[in-house]
């Protein structure tokens, strides 16, 4: 297999790496508003933030991206196909990010929170200074999990039309007649950027000040 | 006589189906330091968590410096809450100690002392940082102002959280078994700076299972079972001669263990 | 826009020959991966250091890669290697290693999670490693695992859909070849994700009605 093929698919990774990142944090700010709405205990806010998570989570991302795909024009709204490509995924992540910040709040032990009642912090201080800095860095490695994740999912855009790494194997694959060198380059470069990602994310967590035991 | 700093009436506090507290009658004096001990379960950090609005009590009143904090009462026993700004503002004269210490962990010690200052009081960083400075000097730690709660040992941390209560100019001290969670030859460096505070003059309530502290440090003994006050009074008259048989009992236990002042 | 319900009743043999295929594929891959994961986990945690090393690295392969790549590979890939797959066939090979893989990490964490002073108290009764295995260690981890193997049946579940990719008749693919003839795209696709998500929930609370019953094996992790 030429070096030429190998350099097309890295160039289509560039995409893979940036849908991928433009999703995750799209994702991560809807994730604090659904977050937030479920921890605000107001029913109002409370049941459509959970319908939000249930469906997110539980249709396949495949059959979320087709609906958004073909949702869209029909609604009237014209966007690219990588536009909804990102909103399908930010949506999807958005949810899995929502339980994992639900989760890292809860982690909070309460004793923290009862220490900076007694030192006289209102509820908003509170939160500010403490619940969510603490949250924050409990909710980190699940984080780094969830790019993962979403790097490895980004290869299901390729059915929407948008050339990132897979549909650039694909087509490579189709055109060259070899399949498994392709298909193996490609699943190589996933490996790395992940591994890549999964250091980087070790790093960060290991700089960081203090985990609660 | 002055006003007790912390007065307790009729302190009932129910969990589901089960009551811990019995309707529990104290006054903590000004610048006393009063010991609850009792047997596990007696309901000890209920009551102290109680007089720090930590928990809601189901009946009776707390009056912290004559001002009644979190419930009021009347006499017909209808209950109104107090509003959160004046039970803040009450609480402000409480500091309290926890059993876990409940030192924020993504701050240094400097930090988690000088946090309510800047947070709350508005102070610019570095008067708070100063006046945080000074209180860790107090305890002792001055060394390890910069090292977060996971590079101090036990004993540390827990003056760390004295350090930071006191910041605060609190006017009673609360401790809620404040050496429990530490490793036997780490109390000692904790028993000093309450002993330290306690020769201040400075009001405490203390929770503990320390007997050889409460005996020599505490000035009222309280003597608590299955949620009931059994007795109070000054150590003489709880240690040199025990009363009643429960408390006995419960004393018994200690002085297998060694406590020999008990005898 | 309207809602067309005509075109789900009009098609409905279709429809639910492809829900048939997708349950029976999920059903078979979930099993098929979970008995191959706990061989390899077993393999690894008795099988000496090489095999352990050996295995991680084929794991940690098929996790950090996307499916649709590794099944890429088994359909397109696998005729040059002497491996001719129909696409069910196909679907059901590269689903079952995939869910494999992360069922071995699943059983292997419970291996660990089992105190060591349970298997050790076992050994000084006189238990042979068997009757430890049977006895001790597979009871107690069935409460650790429980939850993970749910999640990862649910999760596999939702992969099937990707397989529609290559061909595979399932309800994707069904659903979504109906909604292209006869542009019902947003009927046809609101039914998928609802199938999935009502799919989803229900084996959740199967689940969940299995941990509640099992209870007994849970022992308190201090």
């Amino acid at each position: 297999m030429s070096i030429k093929l190998f350099e097309l698919l890295l160039q289509a990774s560039i995409y893979t790496v940036t849908i991928s990142v433009v999703s995750i944090l799209i994702g991560f700010a809807i994730a604090i508003v659904i977050s937030a709405m479920l921890l605000s205990r107001q029913r109002l806010f409370v049941l459509p933030a959970q319908i939000f998570i249930s469906f997110f989570r539980g249709a396949p991302l495949l059959v979320q991206l087709l609906l958004i795909y073909n949702l869209l024009p029909v609604i009237g709204i014209n966007v690219p196909s990588i536009v909804a490509a990102v909103v399908g995924l930010s949506l999807c992540t958005a949810a899995y990010q929502a339980e994992n910040l639900r989760g890292g709040f809860s982690s909070v032990p309460v004793g923290l929170v009862e220490s900076a009642e007694m030192v006289g912090m209102t509820p908003i201080q509170i939160f500010r200074r403490i619940k969510a800095p603490i949250a924050l860095r409990l909710t980190f490695p699940a984080l780094v999990n969830e790019a993962i994740l979403i790097l490895k999912a980004s290869s299901l855009v390729s059915v929407v039309g948008i050339v990132e790494l897979t549909r650039m194997a694909q087509d490579l694959a189709g055109s060259t007649f070899l399949p498994l060198e392709i298909f193996a380059s490609a699943g190589l470069i996933y490996l790395v950027i992940n591994w890549i990602v999964a250091l980087a994310g070790g790093l960060i967590e290991r700089s960081l000040p203090g985990v609660p035991r | 006589m002055s006003v007790p700093a912390i007065a307790v009436k009729n302190l009932v506090k129910t969990f589901g189906g089960s009551t811990v507290l019995h309707g529990i009658d104290l006054e903590i004096e000004q610048g006393q330091v009063s010991c609850v001990i009792g047997p596990s379960g007696s309901g000890k950090s209920t009551l102290l968590r109680c007089m720090a609005f930590l928990e809601e009590s189901t009946k009776g009143t707390i009056a912290v410096n004559g001002e009644v904090l979190g419930f009021a009462e009347n006499a017909k026993g209808v209950r109104e809450r107090v509003p959160t700004a004046v039970n803040r503002q009450i609480r402000s004269q409480i500091g309290m100690v926890f059993q876990q210490f409940n030192l924020w962990p993504h701050m240094t010690a400097l930090g988690n002392v000088s946090e309510a200052l800047k947070t709350v009081h508005k102070m610019s960083r570095r008067d708070a940082e100063e006046r945080a400075m000074a209180q860790l000097v107090k305890v002792g730690l001055e060394g390890r102002a910069g090292h977060y709660p996971s590079q101090l040992s036990g004993g540390q941390q827990q003056r760390v959280a004295i350090a930071r209560a006191l910041a605060l100019n609190p006017k009673i001290m609360l401790f809620d078994e404040p050496t429990s969670s530490l490793d036997p030859e780490l109390t000692g460096e904790v028993l000093n700076v309450m002993r330290d505070l306690a020769a201040e003059g400075m009001t405490m309530v203390v929770v503990s299972h320390e007997i050889g502290f409460a005996a020599t440090v505490g000035q009222q003994i309280i003597f608590l079972d299955h949620g009931k006050v059994l007795f109070t009074g000054p150590p003489q008259d709880v240690f040199k001669r025990p009363r009643t048989p429960r408390l006995e009992q419960f004393l018994d236990t200690y002085i297998d263990r060694g406590a020999s002042m008990l005898l | 826009m309207t809602f067309d319900t005509n075109v789900i009743f009009s098609n409905l043999p279709e429809i639910l020959h492809g829900a048939w295929v997708t349950i029976l594929i999920w059903i078979v891959t979930t099993l098929a991966a979970a008995v191959l994961g706990f061989l390899v986990a077993v393999a690894r945690r008795f099988g000496g250091v090489l095999l352990d090393r050996a295995f991680g690295l084929v794991i940690a392969v098929l996790r950090g890669t996307p499916f649709l790549i590794q099944i890429f590979l088994v359909y397109y890939g696998g005729p040059f290697v002497g491996l001719s797959l129909d696409p069910i066939p196909a679907g059901i090979v590269g689903l079952s290693i995939y869910g494999a893989a992360y069922f071995s990490e699943i059983f292997r964490s419970g291996f660990a999670a089992v105190p060591k002073g349970h298997i050790e108290a076992g050994l000084c009764v006189g238990l042979t490693q068997g009757q430890i295995i049977r006895r001790i260690l597979l009871p107690e981890m069935t409460m650790l695992v429980l939850p993970p193997s749910v999640n990862m049946t649910i999760i596999l579940m939702k992969e099937t859909a990707v397989l529609s990719i290559i061909t595979v008749p399932e309800l994707t693919a069904t659903l979504s070849a109906i909604g292209s003839q006869q542009y019902a795209f947003v009927e046809a696709l609101f039914v998928l994700a609802l199938f999935y998500w009502v799919l989803v929930e229900i084996t959740g609370w199967l689940g969940h009605f299995a941990e509640t019953k099992l209870t007994r094996f849970r022992f308190f992790n201090i």
